[in-house]
């Protein structure tokens, strides 16, 4: 009869492995460092002394796909950006001066 | 310097803040077999997280203060800073650009000073063993 050593099962040798296991991790664990600071930069993740980013810039954005994209069109895309300021009285202005704008040509070409 | 100095070893993290690469060759050069560092405990690391010593050369650039501040920062209590060079005690060669914000005393603080351009690797050992006397003191621990 041929025993294949990986089709072994015996679960008390299971648990205690895992017992053992735990104890060293625990034991390795206990033996660390314990004079650091908690709560100051010595916690922090050391990136070659760059500041670590926040857990939710840790991902990189679909918008970063779209590179070549906008890198493409950065001509039309970076006076647009600019116009749309977000406030509510530059978007009239531009509605005044647009509707003003039509009305000129419509008038010169006599349609009112 | 007794047998209770090599309890443990020393954990060295080094930092280049802007030099002309001519300290950092010499910090290297102390641990080639020629003089061996290594044999006394003395290793480089590569967090400062794990060090107890920063080795900093350079006269500290603009772009590099924020990140000696952080990297002194995350290095665990208690610590000893050593100033490796000319330029990283007065600006060197270097000390009329007007890209520097250092010396290096002028962002951290630093406990031992190596003059030098640069300094031989004799100077470096010396050093790092005032460092270390200075760092047992501070963590309470005898020194012979």
């Amino acid at each position: 009869m041929n025993i294949n050593p990986l089709d072994f099962w015996n679960p008390l040798i299971c648990i205690i492995s895992f017992i053992v296991l735990i104890a060293a991790i625990y034991l390795f664990r206990s033996r660390g460092q314990k004079k650091y600071k908690k709560g100051t930069a010595q916690t922090q993740i050391f990136l070659s002394g760059e500041e670590a980013p926040g857990a939710e810039q840790q991902h990189i954005k679909a918008h970063n796909i779209y590179w070549g994209f906008f890198q493409a069109l950065k001509q039309y895309y970076d006076p647009a950006i600019k116009a749309h300021t977000g406030i509510i009285n530059d978007y009239i202005i531009w509605f005044i001066a647009l509707t003003a704008a039509i009305a000129v040509i419509l008038f010169v070409v006599g349609l009112i | 310097m007794g047998l209770n100095s090599f309890k443990r070893a020393l954990w060295v993290y080094h930092l280049n803040t802007g030099s002309c690469n001519g300290c950092d060759i010499e910090i290297l050069a102390a641990l080639t077999p020629r003089y061996d560092l290594e044999r006394l405990g003395i290793v480089l690391v590569g967090s400062p997280r794990h060090a107890d010593v920063l080795l900093v050369t350079g006269p500290v650039t603009r772009q590099m203060a924020p990140r000696l501040k952080r990297i002194y920062e995350q290095t665990p209590d208690p610590k000893v800073v050593i100033a490796i060079g000319s330029c990283g005690i007065e600006g060197g060669v270097f000390y009329e650009s007007y890209n520097l914000v250092g010396p290096i005393d002028q962002i951290i603080p630093v406990d031992v000073y190596v003059p030098g351009c640069p300094p031989r690797p004799e100077a470096i050992i010396e050093a790092v063993v005032k460092a270390w006397v200075k760092l047992e003191k501070a963590a309470g621990q005898k020194v012979a």
